[in-house]
């Protein structure tokens, strides 16, 4: 019972911040919206017994990637007046609603139509480090290496691209 | 139980499309792609959660792993933008235009 | 099999042979530096030769054979088939076959040894010895071909190589017109032998489409089909053969250097015609009709060629007209069915005609390519070898007894008088009477008299030997080839016409002694009216005449060329010029230009969503997804 009430809190939360991210004008407050998505979905992992993977979204997501965000959003040193008119922004917002509508149904439909939904209760590994390492490290060993080296070539790619008119200028 | 969690990932997918195809900022359709991506890691671990199999963990760290290096890129990629144009508006950038 | 032999295919192999080689060697000369023009004179000069050796060699086995079963064949590989029919790239030797390679091979032999000295410092001189080398393995092609499709290869063949021959001096858009007009018109006589040889498939091709087959099942050839595989044939050889209506690319094809022009007179190219007629004596014997339309037509062109020949001023000219000439008494020969009397002509001129184009290439040579007769003169001294070579060849040619001339040329008239076309035998005496009357002139203004251009003469000298050797060699050959043939009138009997006869459906008639020493006396007589009037005018050295009345209109070749001009190609180009600018663009090409048109405006149309937002793009792709969403929701129930 205290599952549901504590699913329906995180729930509530994850869908407001997103929603404020497409809202806000100011790219500064719809980060602050995503680390709002961001925290709530952790919750949710750790509801779903995913203990290492929440760790990681809070870590990764929630830390690195969007303090990168609003470092470079602050880096940019973007004020109001440089940002776009978008003074039909919720024209399009509707529109967009509009034509999504049909897209969100069917996903719906198709989740609904899936069979087994009850939970099963799980062991107390499950989720955890170890058990995590050990399929990865068994199972996913090529995709692991690839994703390695993918992240290798963003950071040259990163440091090329933003480095190099740097130098030039 | 995971239609729940599966109709929270489809919403905040949607809500991430939305960003993406209504929103003119940059930073606001980069981070609505980082939504989209959330959204479809929710779905994974809720599919791992109610298959009991971590495959769906390994995925999840996968995705992570892939929206960092994107975020790197990406943001490296705003930053040469805004340095040549001067704006964070998607409209300025219409070289395909025909 | 007792009749197969390998190396049948070898002797149109290697000119082949030595044209590719010859060829690879001139394109790696454009780029990378002269090649000695010996090697190239010596590779040139190997082809033929070996051809000749290997031709010797097959006329002794023929020899050496039952007279009734004289023939070898040789197939190379089967070319294609169609359902039942295999048309194989065979080669058949047999005593017509081997006397037409038997001197093809000889003459062209000597014309490449002579056109070592002609075309020396040239600078295309392997490309010059590459064509001539594919034009004689052509001809050898021709020659040799088991049956009419293998013929037709060869027969392409040197009309390509004609073609490419004529144009050879390429600068002057002269000769490159020449050159076309050599190849349209025997286009033209082309597809006649290609609609003969298709009727003739279709009437009895059934049992086998080479000759030997052909003529076993010719019996069952029904007269009209006949006639019209005979007319159709006639139209190639025509075409070939320079005859009426056909005849007016061979004066021109004078664009080409000296040895082509020989080549293409003597050994290759325009015995063709008559070699084929004769190939098909076989059919021609069962439609008489067919052989009257050949014998009329022959001795008209060469009456028409021959009062031509008697206005022009271009020794080469000259020597063309007189060898469109010739051939009308060869296709006179073959139409009156004496097939041996014909092709023997064919032998016999082939040592004469080259030995006069060849000499006439040593004048020209010497005078530095001056080919007009009025302004030449006196040679005589100065180029003693060349003089009394050309003496010889033009004796020949006037049908002097006992030059090779006079035999072969006695024995069409006598044929035609023997079978009873007079009107053809008058024609025939005549034209003989002004072959002699024209060739004397030529040598008259060109070797006796005063020189009429000194400058040019002070520097004229005698030929190299590798010019004059061909000539003394093919002075002999013109001087003795006729005694092969003797007539049983002079002690002979008939040498070639036996040897020819396994071959050919020939008809003696047998007449009496009377009419074959009438025949020989108005000959003789002929050849002295000629010659003595020829003397009376040129002889002793004569001024240029103003040509007015009959002769501007033969100098001009009867405007001939004109009328074709105006009767065949201008309406010809009017109709092409009509659909070329009103039928064309209006209607074959509107739908296409409608379709452009459509997608034009349809792409105007489209342009409206390349609005060049890639936000809009993803709008359209989300578009795109919803519709797809909406269409699988409809199938999820």
């Amino acid at each position: 019972m205290f599952a549901e009430w504590l699913f329906t809190g995180f729930s509530i939360l994850s869908v407001l911040g997103a929603i404020g991210l497409v809202i806000f004008r100011h790219p500064m407050n719809g980060a602050m919206s995503l680390v709002i998505t961001m925290i709530s979905l952790a919750g949710l992992y750790a509801l779903l017994s995913a203990k290492l993977i929440f760790a990681i979204q809070l870590i990764v997501y929630a830390g690195a990637i969007m303090s990168l965000m609003v470092f470079i959003i602050m880096f940019l040193n973007v004020q109001t007046e440089d940002l776009p008119e978008e003074k039909n922004r919720f024209l399009y917002l509707f529109g967009g609603a509009v034509v999504l509508a049909p897209v969100f149904f069917f996903l719906k439909k198709v989740v609904t139509s899936l069979p087994g939904s009850e939970a099963t209760i799980v062991g107390g590994g499950f989720g955890g480090v170890k058990e995590v390492g050990l399929v990865l490290f068994r199972d996913w060993l090529l995709p692991f290496e690839i994703v390695s080296i993918l992240l290798l070539v963003a950071l040259v790619g990163a440091v090329l691209l933003a480095g190099k008119r740097r130098m030039s200028q | 139980m995971i239609q729940d969690y599966l109709i929270l990932s489809v919403i905040l997918f949607c809500i991430g499309i939305l960003g993406v195809v209504s929103r003119r900022n940059v930073l606001i359709v980069f981070m609505s792609i980082e939504l989209m991506l959330n959204a479809a890691n929710l779905a994974f671990i809720a599919f791992s959660r109610f298959h009991v199999s971590m495959d769906g963990h390994v995925l999840a760290m996968m995705v992570m792993a892939v929206a960092a290096a994107e975020a790197a890129l990406a943001l490296a990629v705003v930053i040469l933008l805004h340095r040549h144009k001067g704006k964070l508006d998607t409209n300025v950038f219409s070289l395909l235009k025909g | 099999m007792e009749h197969t032999v390998s190396y049948l295919g070898l002797i149109p192999l290697f000119p082949l042979m030595g044209a590719l080689v010859l060829g690879v060697m001139h394109i790696y000369s454009c780029s990378r530096g002269k090649i000695p023009e010996k090697l190239y004179a010596g590779i040139a000069c190997v082809g033929p030769v070996i051809s000749f050796i290997y031709a010797l060699i097959v006329f002794f086995q023929l020899k050496g054979m039952p007279p009734e079963s004289r023939f070898l064949v040789h197939d190379a590989f089967t070319w294609f088939s169609v359902g039942d029919l295999h048309i194989t790239m065979g080669f058949l030797a047999d005593p017509l076959s081997s006397l037409m390679l038997l001197f093809v091979t000889f003459i062209g032999s000597l014309i490449h040894i002579y056109s070592i000295g002609y075309m020396a410092k040239d600078e295309n001189f392997g490309k010059f010895f590459s064509y001539m080398n594919l034009f004689l393995g052509s001809m050898l092609i021709l020659v040799l071909g088991s049956g009419p499709v293998v013929m037709f290869v060869g027969w392409e063949g040197v009309g390509l190589c004609s073609y490419l021959l004529i144009s050879y001096y390429s600068e002057d858009t002269d000769n490159v017109l020449a050159g076309n007009k050599a190849f349209i018109v025997n286009r033209i006589g082309d597809l006649g032998f290609l609609l003969g040889m298709a009727f003739l498939f279709w009437a009895i091709g059934a049992g086998g489409f080479d000759y030997l087959s052909l003529r076993e099942n010719s019996h069952l050839l029904t007269p009209g089909i006949g006639l019209v595989v005979c007319l159709l044939l006639f139209v190639g050889a025509c075409g070939k053969s320079a005859q009426i209506p056909l005849f007016v690319w061979l004066p021109d094809a004078m664009a080409g250097p000296t040895p082509v022009s020989a080549l293409i007179h003597a050994a290759t190219m325009v015995t063709a015609g008559v070699y084929m007629v004769a190939r098909f004596s076989f059919i021609y014997a069962h439609v008489p009709i067919a052989g009257t339309v050949v014998a009329w037509t022959g001795i008209l062109t060469a009456l028409l060629a021959a009062i031509f020949g008697m206005f022009q001023r271009d020794i080469k000219k000259i020597l063309a007209y007189s060898t469109v000439s010739q051939l009308g008494y060869m296709f006179a020969g073959v139409g009156v069915a004496a097939y041996s009397a014909g092709i023997f002509h064919v032998f016999t001129h082939a040592f004469f005609k080259a030995l006069l184009f060849l000499g006439a290439g040593a004048v020209i040579y010497a005078l530095h390519h001056e080919q007009d007769i009025w302004k030449m003169g006196g040679l005589k001294d100065k180029m003693p070898k060349t003089y009394w070579t050309m003496l010889i060849g033009a004796l020949a040619l006037a049908g002097c007894p006992p030059f090779a001339g006079f035999f072969s040329k006695d024995e069409i008239l006598f044929s035609a008088l023997a079978t009873g076309h007079t009107g053809i035998w008058v024609i025939g005496v005549t034209v003989a009477g002004i072959t002699a009357y024209y060739t004397f002139r030529m040598i008259f203004l060109v070797f006796h008299g005063t020189p009429r251009d000194k400058e040019a003469f002070d520097h004229a000298e005698e030929a190299p030997g590798v010019m004059t050797i061909p000539l003394i060699v093919l002075a002999v050959g013109a001087l003795f080839a006729g005694f092969l043939n003797l007539p049983s009138i002079f002690g002979g009997n008939l040498n070639v016409s036996h040897w020819l006869a396994p071959s050919l459906v020939d008809h003696h008639p047998h007449v009496g002694i009377s009419v074959e020493l009438l025949a020989i006396a108005t000959s003789v007589i002929a050849f002295a009216i000629g010659i003595t009037i020829a003397y009376r005018k040129f002889g002793m050295g004569a001024e240029e005449p103003e040509y007015t009345g009959f002769a501007k209109f033969g100098y001009n070749k009867f405007y001939i060329d004109e009328l074709y001009n105006t009767v065949l190609i201008k309406p010809y180009k009017a109709i092409g010029s009509v659909i070329w600018k009103s039928l064309e663009p209006n209607v074959t090409d509107l739908p296409v230009k409608l379709s452009s048109w459509l997608y034009q405006k349809a792409g105007a149309a489209f342009k409206v969503f390349q609005v060049g937002y890639v936000r809009i793009y993803a709008i359209y792709m989300v578009i795109g997804l919803s519709i797809m969403s909406l269409l699988l929701s409809q199938s999820l129930n």
